[in-house]
């Protein structure tokens, strides 16, 4: 190929822009860090791109930590700032932004960004310059299976594991309550079939009889077929491994079939309590089971304060907090504590420090093992007289839970 | 047995409503070899319009055909008279792909920016009804939406062939320049034309809506199920789409049903290549056709 005039003017061009950011960069990165003034926490948020609903609400939860912390003096006497970078929602773009943030922006801490896709290759960076990554939202297992010693993950269990609560609840009714088959239709999703899979390990082990067990593509819009399938079957419990539309539609095609099991369980859909009563109808959400790692009247430490705090700051009702931004604040809260505990924000001793002892947060008091996947239990809800209450473990109920599930429209 | 007849039903109901969409896909196409792959988006559109209808006025979804049928054929006319129309030449064929595909994404962006991308659902309170017919469960919406694709491809296939615009339509279909030589106007036939076929995505919008969750790009996946219906059936025959649109419901139900839900989508695919490499043509298409 052959260098045009224009080309090579260009390629000058391109190229001196490259050295005076460079230059610039350099110059910066000399006037980084006083240990007077502010901790400098770099975080990358999907702002942009699939996943920037819930990069907007981890987004959210950050800063009203950030204010709620400076407002009451800061972390060690000194002000928090934030320095949030977009990702795209890309996994590549998010490593480079914490590679950016720990060799130029000279950061002090890092905060994890949003989902499990993200946080893995984004965890690993961090863990190769000793920087503590406590994440709110790369719970799947991806994230752990590197053994990175340096992850948090700040909700109650891992991602896999959240439905565990269900089976707990099961087995802890009397024999006569349990049920004694289940149908298990799951979405082919990380998050949704494999956490269905391991309640039909856990239950079989238990003694509960599969009657039936399908994985469904996501394209897949009709439940229909699916369902006839499964209540010609009369399981007692329908577990699905769900996301959310095909969740609302599985319920959809149960109502229009006339078909009423003793248990329904699903991942996700249910656990929404915005939407949920919308889409399958206000009447027929009663005795429907799902599971979530925080809950707007959950009596975690600080989560009270954490709800009014976020309702004043950005209006909506309660029902309408993404629980990723409780999840992202409390990344805050744990960082504050070991801070306070340490007197320091000496990356390698939090490390240390959180491996040992148990940190209070609106998710809940949370403890890690030794690759900081989470040594806690989800909460079970349910939709109790119309309302989304947790109801089991006791410890944290709002509302006792009712089995059987009543018929539709009751 | 008991299943297979239960997802027999299942699809064939479903089926009808498919039928409808690709009914308007294939009257465009045999009359002026336009390939709208804009007409899963205008199903999307129309299922949107019926959806704020029913939200904001309380207009039943079935009623509110007869409001969205009627807008979105001056919609269809528009269409082609701004956008269809002025391709000419050779080209004008693959360039129809173009401008037709332009006008699904500009839906789609549109749809987007106005409702966000949550999925919607138009739910009348009659949603969650069934009857029980010999044993099978049937859905209410389901018979409605079967009932009224059924009507409306009955109107069709009377407009077609009882009236004087139909004989000129089936003229242009069956020879488009004898057509104009016996004295058909076929600008003004293509742009009727043209305006139907939206009409019937129309209907089937405000059905679609009833049955199945949707979002502004949903229209992707039915755009591919419409373009292999209207291939099975043969390329311009109505008689034909309607025809593959049973058999698409019914083996993807069946498959579901009996087989797995992953199998059902692809299911039809094996169906359609198998049906085209002994008969080419489609069902009911013809082996030749002269332009």
């Amino acid at each position: 190929m052959t260098r045009t005039p224009a080309r090579r003017l260009a390629a000058a061009l391109v190229t001196s822009v490259v050295v005076a950011a460079a230059v610039v960069a350099s110059g910066s990165a000399a006037h980084a860090r006083t240990s007077a003034g502010p901790i400098k926490i770099g975080i990358s948020l999907s702002l942009s791109g699939d996943f920037s609903d819930s990069g907007k609400a981890a987004q959210r939860g950050y800063k009203l930590w950030r204010n709620v912390v400076n407002a009451h003096g800061g972390v060690l006497g000194r002000k928090v700032e934030l320095i949030v970078k977009d990702d795209t929602s890309s996994p590549t773009q998010a490593s480079t932004n914490y590679q950016n943030f720990i060799t130029k922006d000279k950061v002090d801490l890092v905060f994890g960004p949003f989902s499990t896709l993200l946080s893995a290759p984004s965890a690993a960076v961090a863990n190769r310059y000793g920087y503590a990554f406590i994440e709110p939202a790369g719970g799947g297992p991806a994230v752990f299976q590197e053994k990175l010693h340096n992850v948090f993950f700040t909700q109650p269990a891992p991602v896999l594991q959240s439905a565990d609560v269900f089976v707990k609840y099961l087995l802890s009714l009397p024999k006569s309550q349990q049920p004694k088959t289940a149908a298990y239709p799951s979405l082919d999703d990380p998050f949704a079939s494999p956490i269905a899979d391991r309640v039909r390990t856990l239950l079989e082990k238990a003694g509960v009889k599969t009657v039936y067990k399908t994985v469904y593509p996501s394209e897949t819009t009709d439940m229909t077929p699916i369902m006839q399938k499964i209540a010609s079957k009369h399981p007692d419990a329908v577990i699905g491994g769900t996301q959310s539309n095909d969740a609302f539609a599985q319920v959809k095609a149960m109502i229009q079939l006339k078909f009423s099991p003793k248990f329904v369980f699903l991942t996700n859909g249910p656990n929404d309590p915005a939407e949920f009563p919308s889409k399958v109808g206000a009447n027929n959400v009663n005795g429907i089971f799902s599971t979530g790692d925080w809950f707007p009247q959950e009596r975690s430490p600080g989560n009270a304060a954490f709800v009014k705090a976020y309702v004043k700051a950005y209006g909506g009702s309660v029902d309408t907090i993404d629980p990723t931004a409780a999840e992202a604040y409390a990344v805050g809260q744990v960082v504050q504590d070991v801070a306070k505990k340490i007197h320091s924000i000496d990356n390698k001793r939090i490390i240390a420090t959180l491996h040992a002892g148990s940190w209070p947060t609106v998710e809940g008091v949370l403890h890690w093992n030794s690759i900081g996947e989470p040594q806690g239990s989800d909460l079970l809800v349910e939709w109790v007289n119309g309302k989304l209450n947790p109801v089991f473990p006791k410890a944290v109920a709002l509302a006792t839970p009712i089995t059987p599930k009543p018929g539709w429209g009751g | 047995m008991h299943g297979v007849v239960q997802a027999i039903i299942l699809g064939v109901l479903i089926g009808g409503v498919y039928a409808l969409m690709a009914s308007g896909l294939t009257l465009v196409f045999g009359i002026m070899r336009v390939i709208n792959v804009a007409q899963g988006a205008l199903v999307i559109l129309a299922a949107y319009l019926s959806y704020a209808l029913f939200t904001h006025l309380h207009i039943d979804p079935f009623l509110s055909i007869l409001i969205v049928t009627p807008a979105m054929f001056v919609l269809g006319v528009a269409v082609q008279l701004v956008f269809v129309r002025s391709l000419r030449g050779p080209d004008a064929s693959e360039l129809s792909l173009l401008v037709t595909w332009a006008l699904a994404l500009g839906i789609e962006g549109a749809l987007s920016a106005v409702f966000k991308t949550t999925y919607r659902s138009t739910l009348p309170s009659y949603t969650y009804h069934s009857w029980n017919v010999f044993g099978y469960q049937v859905g209410v919406v389901r018979v409605l939406g079967f009932g009224a694709s059924a009507f409306l491809l009955g109107v069709l296939s009377l407009l077609l062939t009882r009236t004087r615009f139909g004989r000129a339509v089936r003229a242009t279909v069956q020879n488009p320049t004898a057509a104009t030589l016996l004295g058909v106007d076929s600008n003004h036939v293509q742009t009727l034309s043209f305006g139907i076929g939206v009409s019937m995505a129309a209907a089937a919008g405000a059905v679609y809506g009833v049955i199945y969750p949707f979002n502004p790009g949903s229209h992707y996946d039915l755009i591919s199920r419409l373009l292999s219906i209207v291939v099975l059936g043969g390329l311009g025959s109505i008689g034909g789409a309607v025809a593959a649109a049973l058999t698409m419901g019914v083996v993807e139900s069946v498959v579901a049903v009996e087989i797995s839900p992953t199998w059902a989508a692809f299911s039809f695919f094996i169906v359609l290549i198998a049906f085209l490499l002994v008969r080419p043509q489609g069902i009911f298409g013809l082996r030749e056709r002269t332009l």
